[in-house]
């Protein structure tokens, strides 16, 4: 297993078996940020900064159901995160969510075999900081933000590599999943 | 399994060095100057004094010579002494973030912490006299 192992399930699937595959990453992805809410706080006070646990369900979906799905499960994320917390987090959630995506599909599409899911998750999870320091610049117009950015941006690679690593780790019981 | 590959590296090596410049940049325009501490009397700006200097020294103002102040060497500022009645301002305790103030009301003597350049995110208090 040299490349990436991607856009490889749909082929097989018929379209209520990825329906189905769909609901059930979309349900895995709310999990695991309930997870996470769970954990305790890290050591570093940063505010804002999260894990994202919940972008292994999504990088799932890139890799191996496809880019509407993966869209779909950020868009049903961010209309949950609004009726449970608010407009306000909803829009950081939708903003970050499609960055990111799009931001993956960006490096899968441009470097195919030549990244590894490392750099993939990497590059989702500093593309979802970047998505909600844009949102929150537009919300709080006038506030000086940039001297926050390279606290988002390296925590996004710490949280992009975390993030990878568990998917590397997880991968083998996802597949006896299916 | 290649878990990491040479693009990878490539990819998290920009993002940080974009972060070091952005940090850097920072560094360099904004959070050069420290803060300052000025005092008024009676809304009169009669003294500033640069937090930043690293020395410790008590002073007071000449309109009062009864409140004295206390600058010490880690760039904090407070009431040391005063002859008002509920020392609220001794109480008020060290100041040093910009933003931060202490008022000693009876005196009509207000410190509070500016920002080091010239911007006016800092606190507009005022008493009568």
């Amino acid at each position: 297993m040299d490349s990436l192992e991607t856009f490889r399930l749909s082929e097989n699937m018929n379209k209520i078996q990825i329906l189905v595959f769909s609901g059930l990453l979309f349900a895995i992805a709310l999990i695991l940020s309930l997870v996470e809410s769970l954990l305790p706080i890290m050591p570093i006070a940063v505010p804002g900064v999260k894990i994202g646990l919940s972008n292994i369900a999504v990088m799932y979906a890139i890799f191996f159901l496809g880019a509407r799905q993966a869209y779909a499960i950020a868009i049903l994320k961010a209309l949950f995160v609004f009726i449970t917390r608010g407009f306000i987090a909803s829009t950081l959630s939708l903003s970050g969510g499609l960055l990111s995506i799009t931001g993956m599909l960006l490096m899968l599409f441009l470097l195919k075999e030549k990244v590894s899911y490392l750099g993939i998750s990497v590059v989702g999870a500093v593309s979802h900081n970047i998505g909600q320091f844009l949102v929150v610049s537009l919300i709080y117009v006038g506030v000086s933000m940039w001297a926050y950015l390279p606290v988002l941006l390296i925590s996004g690679v710490i949280a992009g590599l975390l993030t990878a690593t568990l998917l590397r780790i997880l991968l083998p019981a996802f597949k006896r999943l299916i | 399994m290649n878990f990491v590959k040479k693009y990878d590296i490539i990819i998290i090596s920009f993002i940080l060095m974009v972060s070091l410049v952005f940090w850097m940049t920072y560094k360099v325009f904004f959070a050069d100057q420290s803060p300052k501490a000025e005092i008024y009397y009676y809304s009169e700006l009669v003294k500033t004094v640069d937090l930043g200097q690293g020395i410790e020294k008590y002073f007071s103002i000449e309109e009062n010579p009864n409140v004295v102040f206390h600058l010490f060497e880690d760039g904090s500022i407070c009431f040391e002494e005063s002859d008002c009645p509920h020392k609220l301002c001794i109480k008020a305790g060290k100041q040093y973030r910009p933003g931060q103030f202490a008022a000693c009301l009876p005196n009509g003597i207000i410190l509070k912490i500016v920002p080091g350049e010239n911007s006016d995110r800092d606190v507009d208090i005022v008493i009568g006299n």
